[in-house]
């Protein structure tokens, strides 16, 4: 293993402001997997923040990846509008999922009302969370989905796709709320911790083209986007890091024109090669990605070094960086030696001399 | 009684309000149907089903997407609705059979619920088992129903490892059950791996690569 030259927040704030590094940081998406890399249930990353906290620094520790802990879960929203979530607990469960949502006919879109950031659902944990990591010398984050992927966590996705149609609406409803919802996050977590001392993560899974058109995609999910981007940016957000989740190829001419800040982060799965993503926003942002989470939990070691060692080589001359990065959250199961593996391609392929 | 030219103009208008995300017409068009004394067993099969596999395609081929798709189910289920209870019986003896259901720990079912409206368009009955399907609900329906497959679906990392498990446990139980297996972490190599016989990728192409793995498994097995 070659010794570092940078910690990892010198390489992260490197990375950030367009300075050198000395090797294409190590990102990672990665909440489960360290609960039960220290002994710990699943769940008490998402419902005991110290234990959260302290099972990531542990495995970053170890794993040697840059990125800070963080506390955020894809289906975020459906609690703090009125739904029901159900913890993970069942040996196949990785995640909060959707026990019951807020929105399931019409006449429920009318009840909604902005939540009350100060505590309701699991904001009054995330805010301790982020206590945490202002005592421990971590950024303070905001880990939310997207306008559209609340929208679906609020409302019955099947419903929500109905409406798309034959009631736009009730969806541009639900993509206002969800709007509003994200910057008066933010807005508690800057009065809490101070402007320009607040990280954002937002994560878009449910606009991809797996679910919707390109024509969907820019007539519902792209004015909230942008809007709440550049809303965020003019709180004093310096950076966004921005989640593309799946298959966005034929949104990716509309993603380019939501802005990332000085210098965004646009995270990308396997389903964007990271050529592309360079095409699209790399003169821009930093890249981040591409490795497969399935692939790390049912791949060989050698599968996986190969697959990072194409995605740095690709990426490692980005314009405005790049870092290496799984494309999705890393699977509770992987191998640890597969994870680590990650690491010892960065150590192989991703230095700079 | 109607006349050819008369059944063919229904099975189109029947035919477009479905492909259209048509609910009123397809609902309006089927009563008509009957009111004309036309087959039932023939305006699902020409009409309803025929613009399911012309959904099907339009899906695959990315110019139709959850969204129309849903609503074009909308519209089938509209007109079968009208039309199933007088279908004749012996008409549908010969129907196929699939077990479908999103397995344990996994609460995402909409790729589920599309390659459903795809078996059932393409008339195979079709037992639902839902979401966070228990791994001894899919074998205890097999051992009830006898279906000629067994799908699973995942779209978790972690819940797509109880799938070579369910199969073992179908498999302990009958040899020779057909598994197919679907979503999003999967591959066709991975669901191989898992002692699947089948992969589908999506809706669109889920019954033609059912029948292509009966077909597949008929040969094999003599």
């Amino acid at each position: 293993m070659r010794h570092d030259r940078m910690t990892p927040a010198e390489r992260l704030n490197a990375l950030l402001n367009g300075e050198p590094v000395d090797r294409v940081p190590f990102l990672s998406f990665i909440l489960g997997f360290c609960a039960k890399n220290v002994g710990y249930p699943v769940v008490s990353i998402y419902s005991d923040p110290v234990k959260s906290l302290w099972a990531q620094v542990w495995t970053r520790e170890q794993y040697g990846y840059d990125s800070e802990p963080f506390y955020g879960y894809a289906s975020y929203g459906g609690w703090e509008f009125g739904g029901e979530i159900k913890l993970p607990d069942g040996e196949y469960e990785q995640a909060p999922s959707h026990g019951r949502f807020a929105v399931e006919t019409e006449a429920d879109i009318e009840k909604l009302i902005l939540p009350d950031v100060s505590q309701d659902g699991m904001l009054p944990l995330a805010m301790q969370f982020s206590h945490l990591q202002v005592e421990n010398g971590f950024y303070p984050s905001v880990v939310v989905g997207g306008p559209f992927t609340i929208a679906g966590n609020i409302c019955v996705v099947d419903t929500l796709c109905r409406w798309l149609i034959k009631k736009p609406e009730l969806v541009h409803r639900l993509l206002r709320l969800a709007t509003d919802h994200v910057l008066d996050i933010t807005r508690h977590w800057i009065d809490t911790f101070g402007t320009g001392k607040v990280n954002i993560q937002i994560w878009e899974p449910l606009a991809t083209n797996q679910i919707i058109s390109p024509r969907l995609f820019e007539k519902f999910v792209l004015p909230y986007q942008i809007e709440l981007h550049e809303k965020l940016l003019a709180m004093g957000i310096k950076y966004i890091l921005c989640h593309i989740c799946g298959e966005h190829n034929s949104n990716l001419p509309y993603w380019a024109q939501v802005p990332m800040g000085d210098s965004g982060i646009v995270s990308v799965g396997r389903e964007i090669d990271i050529g592309t993503a360079i095409e699209y926003f790399g003169d821009d942002y930093i890249i981040a990605g591409n490795i497969e989470p399935a692939i790390l939990q049912t791949g060989t070691p050698l599968q996986i070094y190969e697959l990072c060692r194409q995605a740095i080589e690709a990426g490692k001359h980005a314009p405005r960086g790049y870092a290496l990065m799984q494309g999705c959250e890393v699977p509770v199961n992987t191998p640890p030696y597969n994870l680590y593996t990650m690491k010892k391609a960065i150590d192989n392929f991703g230095w700079y001399e | 009684m109607a006349t050819e030219e008369r059944t063919q103009e229904l099975m189109k208008v029947l035919y477009d309000a479905v492909i259209n995300m048509d609910e009123d017409t397809a609902r309006d068009i089927s009563q008509a149907i009957l009111s004309e004394g036309i087959d039932a067993f023939y305006a699902v099969n020409n009409g309803l089903a025929a613009a399911m596999e012309r959904v099907g395609e339009l899906y695959a081929n990315s110019e139709y997407f959850v969204p129309e798709l849903l609503l074009c189910s909308d519209a089938l289920y509209a007109g079968l609705e009208v039309l199933r209870p007088h279908i004749k019986v012996s008409e549908t003896s010969t129907k196929k059979q699939i077990i479908i259901g999103t397995v344990e720990g996994d609460i995402h079912d909409i790729g589920k619920n599309l390659v459903k409206i795809m078996f059932e368009a393409a008339s195979w009955t079709v037992h639902d088992l839902g979401r966070d399907v228990n791994l001894q609900k899919f074998v205890d329906e097999q051992k009830r129903t006898q279906s000629d497959i067994v799908a699973m679906s995942a779209l978790m990392t972690t819940s797509m490892l109880a799938m070579p498990k369910a199969i073992e446990m179908l498999r302990a139980e009958d040899r020779d059950v057909a598994v197919m297996l679907g979503g999003a972490p999967l591959t066709r190599e991975i669901a191989t791996s898992y002692g699947a016989d089948g992969y589908a990728e999506n809706a669109g192409e889920a019954v033609k690569e059912a029948n292509e793995m009966l077909e597949r498994l008929k040969k094999q097995r003599g």
